[in-house]
């Protein structure tokens, strides 16, 4: 009898263990004669991190999946209780990696929500450029990755390793660091442009218009990566508003909706662009309109780099003990992979009684068992890749 | 029959088209650094290793009340004399250190007595040299350099004659 297998009925120990705990049994329910548990990950170079997929295969068809999370567990919402106004800053770097400057943005709007502090204009600009940047840089990671989950490895040696790197050359000049900024504070920004940046920023931009067509000739459309994407991993309008999924991965399922244009936070009231969208909700979907954002977020950058004024960057915040009233804050904000909220309360404290993080990727994982049914193997890595999540911020 | 050689043709060009691009930077000059041998200049701001001035510090504790992540601790004694605090010792376990830029901000005097250098090249061969000791007795060079601070600040960081630092918690 092969123990991934049992007949229906029998209680087998190794089955247990492997759908492990009761959850499982539920969601999964019994496996048929002819199906069979795949683990998938949390050592598989294609899930993104440390992510386990626990597939139920017929043949090669997936008729079940469970997303298992958990592995990159760090507590950042117990730690940040135990932790000053602005230290909690540092913690939400390390929550998505990939844009810690919206992370770090999404914190201080609700900081600043109960200090009700005002922003300089200045700073608000700044924040619009270097999240602009941010959010470029990841998804140019996405760009990079889809294509070697799905065969083609040359873009990801353009798109992650010229194009974000100089992104993050941007940034590191802005803040002193290129992947955990601690650049966004509460009430502003941690330090001015330095001389020549907007100057630098500008050939950026017109850098990576071109750029964009060079991802175009080479995976955009080229005839395989159509073949493997378009059609694959349907993720239905009315699923993905259900489920709660926003950003990117609800916008190419056809559902405008973006907070930079619904309810505009900070300045971006005064830019003009267009909303990315999809139409049929599959992977090349979902790639294309993640393709078509950076175009947008660079007349968002072009904008912000005419218009930036001149004044102070730190708004009337103390340097240190930062005690807001008592009561509760949430800030939303439209992150790289969705919405990102930060729920605080405050107790009146030099710390935050309680910080919930609304963590887009996590949300957008929980699609992944209802729009990997019906797909083959191979189809998985793809449609796990277009959906883009952060293990580091899923699991938090 | 048609689409057949249709898809065939489609794939040619698109082979044709991608291997354009990566033919055209064939041509274009290369930029790897070869990284020990040559190396980048960091940013003006880059947060690299932090370097401590002992003769600068007035131990009001402010940076170890910043830090996020409890990397720096400090002892100070107090001086009747001039009634100020008298720096006893100066740790910084970079082990724990997260380069956030706290403690150099909140830092009171000026110029900084504790910040950031652009060293970023931090090798240690053992987990108790992760934590770095400084002390006031110890000569201090006068030029603050940057750049160059840390092999100095370093090395007089480390108490002489001995190659790993003391653990924080005393005598193991």
């Amino acid at each position: 009898m092969n123990p991934l297998n049992p007949p229906a009925g029998v209680i087998n120990a190794t089955a247990d263990s492997i759908l492990s705990g009761p959850s499982f049994e539920t969601k999964m329910e019994r496996l048929s004669e002819t199906e069979m548990l795949l683990n998938m990950g949390p050592q598989h170079p294609s899930t993104h991190g440390v992510l386990r997929v626990v597939l139920k295969l017929d043949g090669e068809v997936v008729t079940g999946a469970m997303p298992d999370v958990g592995y990159l567990h760090r507590g950042v919402e117990k730690l940040s209780e135990n932790r000053l106004y602005p230290q909690v800053i540092v913690l939400t770097d390390r929550d998505d990696y990939l844009c810690a400057m919206l992370n770090n943005w999404a914190y201080c709007l609700a900081v600043e929500q109960l200090l009700k502090v005002e922003v300089p204009a200045r700073a608000e600009y700044i924040r619009v450029l270097v999240g602009e940047l941010n959010r470029i840089a990841s998804h140019l990671v996405l760009i990079g990755t889809f294509g070697i989950d799905i065969g083609a490895f040359t873009p990801f040696l353009y798109a992650f390793g010229r194009e974000r790197e100089m992104i993050l050359d941007l940034l590191d000049q802005v803040s002193g660091a290129r992947i955990t900024y601690n650049y966004i504070r509460i009430g502003g920004v941690m330090a001015d442009l330095p001389a020549g940046w907007t100057e630098k920023a500008g050939k950026f931009v017109a850098h990576m218009r071109a750029c964009l067509k060079e991802y175009d000739d080479l995976l955009t459309y080229n005839p395989i990566f159509l073949d493997r994407t378009r059609g694959v991993g349907i993720l239905s309008k009315e699923s993905a508003v259900s489920y709660g999924v926003a950003g990117p991965n609800l916008r190419a399922s056809g559902v405008p909706l973006d907070l930079r244009k619904m309810a505009p936070y900070g300045v971006y009231g005064k830019f003009d662009f267009e909303m990315a969208l999809g139409k049929n909700g599959d992977c090349f979907d979902r790639y294309l309109v993640r393709r078509n954002e950076i175009e947008q977020s660079l007349r968002i950058i072009e904008q912000a780099l005419e218009a930036l004024p001149a004044g102070d960057i730190l708004g009337k915040v103390p340097k240190a003990n930062i005690r807001p009233p008592a009561g509760e804050a949430y800030a939303h904000i439209e992150g790289a992979r969705g919405w990102l909220g930060v729920y605080l309360i405050s107790d009146g404290s030099l710390q935050p009684y309680r910080m919930h993080v609304r963590a887009p990727s996590f949300i957008s994982l929980a699609v992944l068992q209802e729009i990997l049914k019906g797909w083959k193997v191979a189809d998985v890595v793809a449609i796990l890749g277009s959906i883009d999540i952060v293990l580091g911020e899923v699991d938090r | 029959m048609f689409d057949y050689f249709c898809a065939i043709g489609n794939m040619g060009w698109a082979f044709v088209k991608g291997l354009g691009v990566t033919f055209k930077y064939l041509f274009s000059p290369a930029v790897t650094v070869q990284y020990p041998y040559e190396k980048l200049t960091p940013s003006e701001l880059f947060r690299g290793a932090l370097a401590f001035h002992p003769d600068l510090c007035i131990s009001c504790d402010m940076c170890v009340r910043a830090c996020p992540s409890n990397c720096i601790s400090l002892e100070a004694k107090r001086n009747e004399q001039t009634k100020k605090k008298d720096l006893q010792w100066y740790r910084i376990d970079f082990a724990k250190c997260n380069y956030c830029r706290l403690c150099e901000e909140i830092c009171l005097t000026k110029p900084k007595s504790v910040h950031h250098s652009r060293e970023f090249e931090l090798t240690f061969t053992s987990r108790n040299d992760f934590v770095v000791e400084w002390r006031p007795e110890r000569p201090q060079p006068k030029a603050l350099e940057p750049g160059q601070e840390w092999v100095k600040f370093l090395t007089q960081g480390r108490p002489p004659g001995r190659r790993r630092a003391k653990s924080p918690e005393g005598k193991k």
